[in-house]
């Protein structure tokens, strides 16, 4: 391996950005379990869908000048797509007995992912495509970085900042954390709770969409291409903490940081098995990740 | 009239069985096992499906084999060993598959040929390099596909001819891209090549290559072979400029990926300058079955044919050949078929299965070139030859 100060800045430069984007597909994860109390195992799949709609616009409709369009409308549309399958796919949980909810979460999530899949292959075939970006390499320091992986960043911090002041400076917001601390009080002050889990599951769904279209030209679009995405995710909420958006941040962060600089400097062929190494580290040391915080219980 | 009688009550009897004509009608089923979803070489998959598919419609135009109609089985193996192998077991189980072909994964094919070698039935590589495809002597094993060593002659004297000197691997964590990589190291060795070679190694599932392609431009190399398969190979073309290691060095890939009519949508300018080992240009001379192969699938797909659906219809072609042959859908009665005889493929060269040495054992390899890319959507009848094994 080849050591430089300048490699060494570069490499970090690299894993930053890296770990941003990491953190956005981790986001949505999150905030459903926190909301929902419920893993969706088919977010990779959303992530695939914003990628497809992004290339189907750009491509098709739009032309490269107008990428951040199609963006919105990926996010837009998997939002439109996560309203509509919530109550049909995850409100009946709630009618069967506690115990059984995580159960039931699992296998519908399962099912739709595999579901999504197999129609991403009947419906675009298995090749791969990439929407076009007229976006420049531009250069962060000493590093020349893809125009569109910058875009992707830069977009995925505002999302990241606009999903922050959602949360904390409206009433929707309000209400979305009051359900993820104690749903049963939310619906006794009069709020429909199945309401919010829905546009949560919404909300969450459309993270990954955003995140997908904004990385559709970096990582190109395919039916799987979602699958490394939500591996990625649940390292990253096993790192920061389930349910904590601080800690997907952060998580991400970490992860990208760590996966860089492990490729570069240690070993290229276990490039994944870094980040798998730190999320055992922290279940040793912070079970609960490390913004994470301990489950009340009865 | 009651000979008649006998005669048709005796056909019902066996009708009736399943052991008379009707048991002779049924077809027999090829096996095709091949990417056809991601994570594997969807696009590789599914030209070799078609080509099989033009195969077995061809075969049975002319009347089948052994009187019988062949019908193909196609499994998807997604490139992952595990899918591959269950598919093998299904064929030979449940669909009495006498020959199974379509592998493109060198991975998926070394798994099947395991289970293979207790049950029987015989396997073909269509696309796969690995040396432990056939290197293990499997009577079941056959190939019609190049194996790693000329494979890599074929990068090492298009790196000498254009007197490159320093050389970057990446290579995925395969038995592709391993036994690639440590077979260019090998020859460089054995033939005093004197090249400075730095290899790095991935895992296939990554989405990042920038940090292995930022220790490839510290390396400051002359040129860089990508031994990548699916999107890797896409990620590091697209990775490689950004970084700005194209166009300034050349870049081979180890397989002929950048025929895939989808290549110029996914790379548009940066895809000029490309290079790639192929095993057939157009301007190659064909078969007679070759041609009328080539005509077909013009005609059905409205594309020239590649390699890959090249030798898929081959492969349809070579184990029916050996079926008529062995006189016997027997599984070691084609193997020995196979062994001793000599088949008509698409190229002009006669395929043979001898019991070679090493790798070669059971393989046939078409010629090896490397094409070149000079302007965009170039197709590989307008590419440039930019060397030919041997020459």
């Amino acid at each position: 391996m080849i050591f430089s100060t300048e490699l060494l800045i570069q490499t970090l430069l690299s894993g930053l950005m890296v770990g941003v984007l990491y953190a956005l597909m981790a986001l949505g994860i999150t905030f459903i379990y926190s909301i929902v109390k419920t893993i969706n195992w088919a977010m990779g799949e959303f992530y695939m869908i914003g990628s497809y709609i992004q290339f189907v616009a750009v491509h098709f409709l739009l032309g490269p000048s107008w990428w951040w369009l199609a963006a919105i409308l990926a996010a837009a549309g998997t939002f439109l797509l996560g309203l509509l399958l919530e109550p049909i796919l995850l409100k009946p949980m709630y009618a069967r007995p506690l115990q059984r909810r995580d159960d039931y979460a699992t296998v519908v999530t399962i099912a739709l992912l595999l579901l999504l899949r197999n129609l991403a292959v009947a419906l675009g075939g298995p090749n791969q495509y990439r929407p076009e970006s007229n976006l420049p390499v531009v250069w962060i320091g000493p590093l020349p970085q893809e125009g569109a992986r910058v875009a992707a960043c830069l977009f995925a911090v505002l999302a990241l900042g606009v999903f922050w002041l959602v949360i904390k400076k409206t009433w929707v917001g309000l209400a979305l954390r009051a359900a993820a601390q104690n749903r049963v009080a939310v619906q006794t002050a009069g709020v429909d709770v199945y309401r919010l889990d829905a546009v949560a599951f919404a909300i969450g769904v459309a993270l990954a969409g955003f995140a997908g279209a904004l990385l559709a030209p970096v990582f190109m679009v395919f039916p799987t291409n979602g699958a490394v995405t939500t591996v990625k995710g649940f390292e990253i909420i096993v790192i920061g903490g389930l349910g904590s958006i601080p800690g997907a941040l952060v998580g991400g962060l970490l992860l990208g940081l760590i996966e860089s600089l492990g490729a570069a400097f240690i070993s290229s062929p276990y490039q994944n098995v870094y980040g798998f190494l730190l999320v055992i580290l922290i279940l040793i040391i912070k079970p609960n990740g490390l913004f994470g915080e301990r489950g009340r219980e009865a | 009239m009651w000979r008649g009688g006998f005669a048709g009550g005796a056909l019902l009897v066996s009708v009736l069985l399943g052991l008379g004509p009707a048991a002779a009608q049924e077809p027999i089923v090829f096996g095709v096992i091949t990417p056809l979803s991601p994570p594997g070489e969807t696009a590789l998959g599914q030209l070799a499906k078609r080509g099989a598919e033009i195969g077995a419609e061809y075969i049975n135009e002319k009347g089948g084999v052994l009187g019988r109609k062949v019908a193909l089985s196609v499994q998807d193996s997604a490139g992952k060993n595990e899918q591959a192998v269950a598919a093998y077991r299904r064929l030979v189980s449940s669909e009495k598959a006498v020959a199974v072909f379509g592998f493109i994964h060198s991975g998926a094919n070394i798994a099947v040929n395991e289970v293979a070698k207790e049950m029987g039935v015989p396997t073909m590589g269509t696309q796969t390099g690995a040396s432990d495809v056939t290197a293990k002597h499997y009577d079941i094993a056959f190939r019609t596909h190049a194996v790693d060593p000329p494979r890599a002659a074929t990068w090492l004297g298009w790196i000498k001819k254009n007197n490159f000197k320093r050389v970057s691997i990446l290579a995925e964590t395969t038995d592709y891209g391993i036994g690639l990589a440590k077979e260019t190291e090998k020859q460089n060795k054995d033939k005093t090549l004197g090249l400075e070679i730095q290899t790095i190694m991935f895992d296939r599932t990554t989405t990042d290559l920038l940090p292995q392609l930022l220790q490839v431009k510290a390396f400051k190399p002359d040129a860089i072979v990508n031994v990548g398969v699916g999107q890797p190979l896409d990620l590091m073309i697209t990775q490689a400029h950004t970084v700005g290691l194209l166009p300034g060095a050349a870049m081979v890939t180890s397989y002929d990926a950048p025929a895939r009519p989808q290549f110029w949508q996914l790379h548009g300018d940066k895809g000029v300058g490309i290079n790639f080992v192929a095993f057939y240009s157009p301007k190659s001379e064909l078969s007679e079955v070759g041609k009328e192969f080539a005509k077909r699938y013009q005609a059905k797909f409205n594309e020239p044919p590649v390699y890959a659906a090249l030798n898929g219809f081959a492969n349809a072609l070579v184990f029916a050949e050996a079926i008529e042959k062995a006189k016997s859908t027997e599984p070691k009665a084609i193997i020995k078929a196979l062994e001793e005889g000599s088949f008509t493929g698409w190229s002009t060269t006669p395929v043979t299965f001898p019991r070679a040495e090493g790798a070669l054992w059971h393989n046939w390899s078409p010629p090896l070139m490397v094409l070149h890319y000079a302007a965009k959507d170039q197709t590989p009848a307008t590419a440039t030859v930019a060397y030919v094994l041997g020459e």
